[in-house]
């Protein structure tokens, strides 16, 4: 009875050492540029009640952005809240998106919220002050976050629920500061 | 509060924020802790601290 028991604690640690690998193993690899960007917001943030962003962060250090590696450094984030308290208090979401995906996601949730049709690429892009086609890179960045779900078949987006609950006034907001010397960064 | 008399207080502070109640933007210019441009001209500015 004792062997019995013992082995089913071994292999129930086993099974748990093999499912935290696996999770760690669906983590991106993050790039030396990357770690640049991350080491560069884990000093930043909190100096001058900073919230700074990833995009305002590679900018800081130079690193030519695309949606790849600002999706790789974003999840990062989003996965590693034990990084640093600002992640922890604001979320991960205040960090990784742009100014433009924030405000996307403000006006489906708007429209969602309010029990009206989801607005089209072109309203999004009238109301968001952008192209038609950085509407599409934006919901396709909200999309991987899982933010929005596409609704089958229709050019329709769902916000994902508890994005709805979210306090109208305070979600998907950005208030970014730039100072003359060329330092950039958000506040909340 | 940084911006008047604090740390930014000497400093030239471009702001772009959104609104609160849409998918508008905002955007403020300060120099020296003084407002000097803001758009759209409708913005209503509240600065206070305590």
């Amino acid at each position: 009875m004792k062997v019995g028991l013992r082995t089913a604690l071994i292999l129930i640690t086993l099974l748990i050492c093999a499912g935290s690998a696996a999770a760690q193993g669906n983590q991106p690899q993050l790039s030396a540029q990357d770690q640049k960007v991350i080491d560069y917001l884990v000093r930043d943030w909190g100096e001058d009640y900073s919230v700074t962003t990833v995009d305002q962060a590679m900018k800081a250090v130079k690193v030519e952005s695309s949606e790849e590696n600002r999706f790789r450094i974003g999840s990062y984030i989003k996965a590693h809240p034990e990084l640093h308290e600002i992640i922890r208090r604001w979320g991960w979401v205040t960090l990784v998106l742009t100014p433009e995906e924030k405000l996307i996601a403000r006006a489906l949730i708007n429209a969602q919220r309010d029990g009206k049709p989801a607005p089209s690429l072109s309203e999004l892009a009238k109301a968001v002050g952008i192209k038609e086609p950085d509407v599409k890179r934006g919901i396709a960045m909200l999309t991987r976050y899982e933010i929005l779900t596409r609704d089958g078949k229709a050019a329709e987006y769902t916000v994902a629920p508890r994005y709805i609950k979210w306090e109208p006034r305070l979600d998907f907001v950005f208030h970014n500061l730039a100072l003359d010397g060329g330092r950039q960064f958000s506040v909340n | 509060m940084s911006l008047v008399s604090g740390k930014l207080e000497n400093e030239k502070v471009t702001i772009d924020d959104s609104s609160p109640e849409s998918t508008a933007r905002i955007h403020l210019v300060f120099d020296r802790g003084k407002l000097k441009s803001q758009e759209p001209a409708s913005t209503i500015f509240f600065m206070g601290g305590g």
